[in-house]
């Protein structure tokens, strides 16, 4: 549909648009490739950083490795609180006193005079940890659901569709609080059994099935009827090893670009809950709680404090997303995502 | 009238038994009356007060029980105290009902409004600079949840420019409108962005799908114009996925913009219920989650009117069935 009134005008810059077609095309993709792999280097970096944030020049070396105690060797030095990140020249606060260590610069320091750099490594620690379980389980629990609901349907579907039905009725984040609520115990006074990891990882596990569940449950039905099911089952093939042998191939593209855009939610996800306070306890970083305890000095001019950790949250879960975006475009499944 | 009367039977189903889960979910919630009673009476109460308590309000009782009284007292409208500071629950929620309204009217009305002109745009001149600059931003947007959107807007507008007062403090439309929209100024634009750039992907997508269709091509070769074209002609059959999300999302905005409102300090439904199910107030938590519960309902029924107006095929298929 081109507009011939614009080719037609002399004063207007003639757009030779036919010809511009292809170089435009070629454009596009070298600029789709370039984030692709600016997505790798940022998620490979980050999950360095986040495996060998014990020995990152900036946390003490002999840090054990009960990250707990790694966190609390970050130790607070009012001193060096609040100092802004050295390329930073537009802030207002005071600028360090004189003997601090430079690498406080990368990203400044919060109200405790902790390394915001070090802090939002750690973090991605925790985050990482905790969505990359949640969403394995949540992948294996939801694929066995709907494979069997797809496959077998009758009154195994309709019990896991009322159940899945029920799950998504309730708004994800009251869902979440309410389940981490359910799984911590408040009686227990030792700090360190009172907030664990796994209650969290199993509310997101209980968040990501439903949706889960039925991606899959959706695709079985379609590949059901295909006709090498079909001839696998009049050759006696059991229904275990339809499922897993001629089914189960065929979806996992499908759920691979699926499991990273779930990914993404559920790092959004454990950032709620540690912004509520309902993540793993206070010493340990998480990037929802440093942006939490960002938010009052905000107010006063400590900016960086919340958007620290937030621009390095953002830019991860910006790669998930692309990533996961590339592979969808790749097996060319967007359909069955939305 | 059938069709009304079956989706009233439908609604109080859904109603007690959502209400029922709850109030046997709350229950299970580890620390359960000893919550209760270390806030009502401070910490190291004796066997006895504890016990005084749980009497008092009426916790002792079997299950079934207090849910049934909890009905009764919903129904007749009498709602009760607060377990720990004794205050009216409906003035609670009364205080709650009109913030979360406004959060999600404005953020729906903000979203859809920037969505629809550029996802139409956008699908017009698919891949042009315009169209590229948009789902770009879109997926970049999609990314940023509340709270990392929330302390960028507060450094833009409140703490550089000193334009919007942060905390911005809640005054109601008919005192002071100027105030009222400076305070949800900022929490409006933040529950709007992520909206944004899913209206804007999913209609845009459903948009390049409409003007594929013959019919395009016929209003376009009969001379309709451009604005016509797109706004009467392809945007009414595109607007399905972008109305499920959208009714989606009301009943989500309602309950779930906790950290929004946590970061401006806005007292909404969802501080209330989560800071009910902190605090263990059983019934505060139901009294939520019914009128959350209604809230979708009600929702989901105007959107199934809001389907037969998009498409006539539905209307037709329901006059039959």
């Amino acid at each position: 549909m081109t507009d011939i009134d614009v080719i037609t005008d002399e004063n207007a810059p003639v757009v030779p648009v036919l010809y511009e077609e292809p170089v435009r095309k070629v454009k596009v993709r070298r600029r789709g490739r370039v984030t692709k792999w600016l997505a790798i280097a940022w998620l490979a970096f980050i999950t360095i950083s986040a495996i060998g944030a014990n020995s990152l020049p900036y946390i003490p070396n002999d840090c054990p490795t009960n990250s707990k105690t790694c966190a609390d060797a970050l130790t607070s030095n009012l001193r060096l609180a609040q100092i802004p990140p050295v390329w930073a020249t537009f802030a207002e606060t005071p600028k360090p006193v004189q003997g601090t260590p430079d690498h406080l610069g990368l990203m400044g320091t919060d109200k405790n005079g902790r390394d915001l750099f070090a802090r939002s490594m750690l973090g991605a620690r925790t985050s990482l940890i905790i969505a990359g379980l949640a969403i394995t389980f949540g992948l294996l629990i939801g694929t066995f659901l709907g494979m069997v609901a797809g496959y077998f349907r009758g009154w195994i579907d309709t019990v896991i569709e009322n159940l899945s039905n029920v799950l998504l009725a309730f708004p994800a984040l009251l869902l979440a609080i309410f389940l981490v609520t359910f799984f911590n115990d408040p009686n227990s006074t030792d700090a360190a059994t009172s907030r664990p990891l796994w209650p969290i990882i199993v509310a997101l596990v209980i968040l990501s099935i439903p949706p889960l569940t039925r991606l899959v449950r959706a695709n079985t039905i379609a590949y059901a009827q295909r006709d090498f099911v079909v001839a696998a089952r009049s050759l006696g093939a059991k229904g275990s090893r339809i499922l897993f042998r001629e089914i189960l191939p065929n979806i996992v593209p499908t759920l691979l670009s699926f499991a990273l855009t779930g990914l993404a939610l559920l790092i959004v996800a454990e950032g709620g809950l540690a912004f509520l306070g309902l993540s793993v306890e206070a010493p340990v970083p998480t990037w929802g709680a440093m942006i939490a305890a960002g938010s009052e000095p905000l107010r006063n001019g400590g900016w960086w404090i919340s958007l620290m950790p937030a621009f390095v949250m953002f830019l991860t879960v910006l790669s998930v997303n692309l990533l996961g975006d590339v592979l969808a475009q790749k097996f060319n499944s967007r359909e069955a995502i939305g | 009238m059938r069709y009304v009367l079956r989706k009233l039977a439908q609604t109080i189903f859904v109603v007690v038994v959502v209400t029922f889960l709850t109030s046997i979910a709350l229950r299970f919630l580890p620390g359960g009356t000893d919550v209760i009673v270390a806030l009502k009476t401070g910490p190291g109460a004796t066997k006895e007060q504890a016990e005084a308590v749980i009497k008092e309000l009426g916790l002792d009782k079997p299950l079934i029980e207090q849910y049934f009284s909890w009905m009764g007292n919903f129904l007749t409208g009498n709602w009760g105290q607060t377990f720990q500071t004794n205050q009216s629950i409906a003035a609670e929620v009364k205080r709650g009902l009109p913030v979360s309204t406004y959060l999600m009217v404005y953020g729906q009305f903000l979203a859809l409004a920037l969505a629809v002109p550029t996802a139409v745009w956008s699908a017009y001149r698919q891949n042009s600079r315009f169209d590229r600059a948009a789902t770009t931003s879109a997926f970049a947007m999609l990314s940023m949840p509340n709270f990392i959107v929330a302390p960028i807007l507060i450094l833009l507008f409140s703490v550089n420019t000193k334009f919007i007062p942060y905390p911005s403090t809640y005054t109601s439309i008919w005192d002071n409108p100027m105030d009222h929209f400076k305070a949800f100024f900022l929490p409006t634009l933040t529950i709007a962005i992520p909206l944004y750039a899913g209206y804007m992907r999913v209609l845009r997508s459903d948009m390049i799908s409409t003007l594929q269709n013959d019919f395009i091509t016929t209003a376009r070769a009969k001379g309709v114009g451009t604005g016509q074209l797109l706004f009467k002609h392809a945007l009414r059959p595109s607007l399905f996925s972008l109305v499920t999300s959208a009714a989606v999302n009301i009943g989500a905005l309602m309950g779930g913009v906790v950290i929004v409102e946590q970061f401006f300090l806005l007292n909404g439904m969802g501080r209330l219920t989560v800071e009910s199910i902190f605090r263990r107030e059983y019934p505060t938590v139901q009294y939520a989650v019914v009128i959350l519960a209604l809230i979708y309902i009600f929702i989901n029924f105007f959107v199934d009117l809001a389907y037969a107006w998009i498409d006539p095929r539905v209307r037709a298929h329901r006059a039959l069935g």
